[in-house]
């Protein structure tokens, strides 16, 4: 009996210890990053520099370090895509032994849940993408991300790029997490264009339109003759929103002015955007509401519609998906004045694909080198010659080689008179983004904007404005 | 064995795996969940400390609350009242029959074990507008051949519970009427066939034996499927995440699921994100004592 009490009680005592010793075994794993700050902790400051070196030096192993990114490194027809992979096979191939770049990938439409979910888990990437905006700002202010502006200075790399303006998006004042500086990088600049095919407004007999009156003529015409005018996702709401932010601006809107309540999102000039949403949207394919960006974007490069209002990000998609011969069909022109308005019709959205280096990674050089292998000269002439996005560095590109939409796209932004963000991604935070954009949807699904508007109305009214 | 069962040591040590294990994941995270949801906390910030104001906003501002809330109620009405029904006329039929019960019984069962991220992609193919069902059905001549004029199956928004809801209820239905009838069959299966036999003798009919005999025997587990299909269905999320891309209805196919996960991970508010989870806790705890309440049971020797 007294062994049965014994072999119990030793029984136990073993699964007790079992139990506890694989609650603790992660943190024993070799390969588990350095401990961050829980997400209920203070956000820790940047490491030192003193502090970093020596954990590097310390090592003398593999420096490891991930990357994270909105799109399938491997399985994207994206070129820019391509050409971000290609920096990161640069990267890994010529520190083979010292730096090793392992990437993350996800979709566009999950990346930032994912993105927040690894930093409150303490596992931020060691460089991470993102775009200027409330996102960024959450990572800036917060000392999620670290400040780079002594790495930019150490050895003239600030001086590669075209100007100081380029670092705009990514650069804060005293609210920086870690300083005044700049918190991001940008890798190349695309501007919101509306690409259109030429084939199909030549047999429309439809012309480039300069006002709102004009684009409703040549839809009227492309619809006429057997065309979906416009192809769009009200799906996936930032694509609609993109062109609710032009008519929001065209119409003079200011955001600042809404920022400090001189106005109010019940302001005439979004309500007649929200009107102008209602008379296009008559020319939109008829699944627009339920069609994704990825759906509604093919049916412009399929060639069963006539118009894509989009960033000129496409331009990497329509060369590197599209059908051959059909990027020479592609004609682009900028957002259209509103008939009337006394905003100035000239102005760009315009957004960048920007790199963050983590405030916490255990290798600092390497996150940096990896981020320099995005706008060296070889990434830097990919991305105009073959993705054909604008690039932000001084590089020499041959623009003859060059997608002939990029030149399109240089024309517009080079007679832009300034240029402004998503509105999605310039409000006072990503609900107020989201907000914005669920607004819009419900008045391309009919609702009256006035009413419709109520949402983001409130949002401000409790959130902002108080 | 008594003896040792009546040894405090020995019971501390047989029980401390699993309370230190209930402890750890379960009840320390509830605690945490219920003091976040009274702080304003945003992912990287400190929570800050705000009494029930993240309740006040929620039962009174936030209208995809709201909406999340009427929807939860209609998916737990639905999968309750469906799975009762369509799970007990599956497993009183596969009882009956002689042959192929093992093929049908896996037929039904199967959806319950695929991965229910992989079956929502399947399904919102099956409903998106250019291709699955009004593909199908233009190819057969309606919508004058062209499928982008059929319904708006994931999409409409118009009427109190919208289109979209009641395809991910039937869809929810069918991957899960398998799970309520596998727990029915169990049941019926463990009763006696003295009895049936007994009431054949005293000239019961089939229907008749099902009514009076099946159904009075199999009512604690009527309890506990219902249960879970409350808790299930309060709970829901991963088919509605998948079939409908976040932002694609304006929140109006939210379910408080949804909606907490919008909160906490899409927009960092971990702190209202966490008074969503307690209000769905207690929800879920609602339920389930409403239901041991309400459905009476009693216990035969079968």
């Amino acid at each position: 009996m007294k062994m049965k009490k014994f072999l119990a009680v030793c029984l136990s005592a073993a699964m007790t210890m079992s139990l506890l010793s694989a609650c603790g075994g992660s943190a024993a794993a070799p390969a588990a990053p350095a401990a961050e700050p829980a997400a209920t902790e203070e956000a820790a400051p940047a490491a030192t520099e003193e502090e970093a070196p020596a954990a590097e030096e310390a090592s003398g192993e593999v420096q490891e370090i991930t990357f994270m990114i909105w799109d399938d490194l491997e399985a994207s027809e994206d070129l820019i895509t391509k050409g971000y992979k290609n920096s990161v096979d640069r990267f890994n191939k010529d520190f083979e032994g010292k730096y090793h770049c392992t990437p993350i990938t996800t979709n566009l439409e999950e990346y930032y849940d994912k993105l927040n979910a690894l930093v409150a888990a303490g596992d931020t990437p060691d460089v991470f993408i993102a775009s200027p905006g409330a996102n960024l700002n959450d990572y800036a202010m917060t000392g999620v991300a670290a400040k780079l502006d002594d790495y930019l200075n150490a050895d003239g790399w600030k001086q590669t790029f075209t100007s100081d303006a380029v670092f705009a998006g990514g650069t804060y004042g005293d609210e920086g997490g870690d300083g005044p500086g700049i918190y991001a990088i940008p890798l190349n600049i695309a501007a919101a264009c509306v690409f259109y095919n030429t084939e199909m407004f030549a047999d429309a007999g439809a012309e480039v339109p300069k006002t709102f009156s004009e684009l409703l003529d040549a839809c009227q015409k492309l619809q006429d003759k057997g065309y979906t005018p416009i192809t769009i996702s009200a799906g996936t709401a930032w694509c609609l929103s993109m062109v609710a932010g032009y008519l929001c601006d065209r119409n003079g809107l200011n955001l600042q002015d809404i920022k400090d309540h001189k106005t109010d999102w019940k302001d005439e000039k979004v309500i007649n955007a929200g009107k102008q949403i209602q008379e296009l949207s008559k020319y939109f394919q008829k699944t627009a509401a339920g069609d994704d960006n990825d759906v509604a974007t093919a049916a412009f490069y399929n060639g069963e519609a006539a118009i894509l209002i989009q960033g000129s990000w496409a331009i990497g998609q329509i060369n590197g998906s599209c059908a051959e011969g059909f990027a020479d069909k592609v004609g682009v022109f900028a957002f259209p004045a509103v008939d009337g308005s006394s905003a100035d019709p000239n102005r760009v959205i315009a957004k960048s694909d920007s790199l963050c280096m983590s405030a916490t990674t255990q290798y600092p050089d390497a996150a940096v080198q990896l981020i320099k292998y995005f706008v060296d000269d070889e990434a830097s002439k990919y991305t105009a010659e073959v993705g054909g996005k604008i690039p932000v560095t001084n590089v020499q590109y041959d623009e003859k080689v060059a997608p002939p939409e990029l030149k399109y796209v240089m024309d517009v932004f080079k007679g832009a008179s300034s240029t402004f963000g998503f509105y999605n991604e310039s409000l006072a935070d990503t609900e107020a983004g989201s907000t914005f954009d669920n607004c819009f949807v419900e008045i391309f699904k009919g609702e009256d904007p006035a009413t419709a508007l109520d949402p983001i109305e409130d949002y401000y009214e409790m959130n902002v404005w108080e | 064995m008594d003896k040792l069962m009546r040894n405090k040591k020995a019971i501390i040590l047989f029980i401390a795996p699993a309370l230190i294990l209930f402890t750890a994941v379960l009840f320390i995270p509830v605690c945490k969940a219920v003091y976040y949801s009274l702080c304003n906390y945003k992912i990287n910030y400190q929570p800050k400390y705000i009494g029930i104001k993240n309740y006040v906003m929620l039962f009174t501002k936030d209208k995809t609350m709201a909406i999340a809330f009427r929807n939860s109620m209609f998916f737990m009405v639905f999968s309750i009242v469906t799975q009762l029904v369509f799970g007990l006329i599956l497993a009183a039929l596969l009882t009956n029959i002689k042959k192929g019960r093992n093929l049908f019984k896996n037929i039904y069962y199967l959806p319950c074990v695929l991965s229910s991220a992989a079956l929502g992609l399947l399904w919102m193919f099956v409903f998106m507008p250019r291709l699955g069902i009004n593909q199908m059905l233009a190819s057969l001549g309606f919508f004058n051949g062209d499928c982008t004029l059929g319904p708006q199956w994931l999409f409409a928004t118009d009427g109190y519970i919208i289109l979209p809801i009641w395809v991910i209820s039937f869809v929810a239905l069918w991957q899960y009427v398998g799970q309520s009838m596998m727990l029915y069959m169990a049941q019926i299966s463990g009763i006696s066939s003295d009895i049936y036999e007994a009431s054949y003798i005293d000239g019961c009919s089939k229907k008749q034996s099902f009514f009076y005999i099946t159904l009075p025997l199999i009512k604690p587990m009527v309890a506990t499927a219902m249960s879970l299909n409350a808790i299930g269905s309060l709970k829901f999320f991963d088919l509605i995440y998948n079939m409908i891309p976040e932002g694609f209805l304006s929140h109006k196919a939210d379910v408080i699921a949804t909606h907490l996960y919008t909160q906490a991970f899409k927009f960092s508010k971990l702190g209202y994100g966490s008074a969503i989870g307690v209000i769905l806790l207690v929800l879920c705890l609602i339920m389930t004592v409403i239901i041991n309440k309400f459905v009476k049971t009693e216990s035969y020797d079968m």
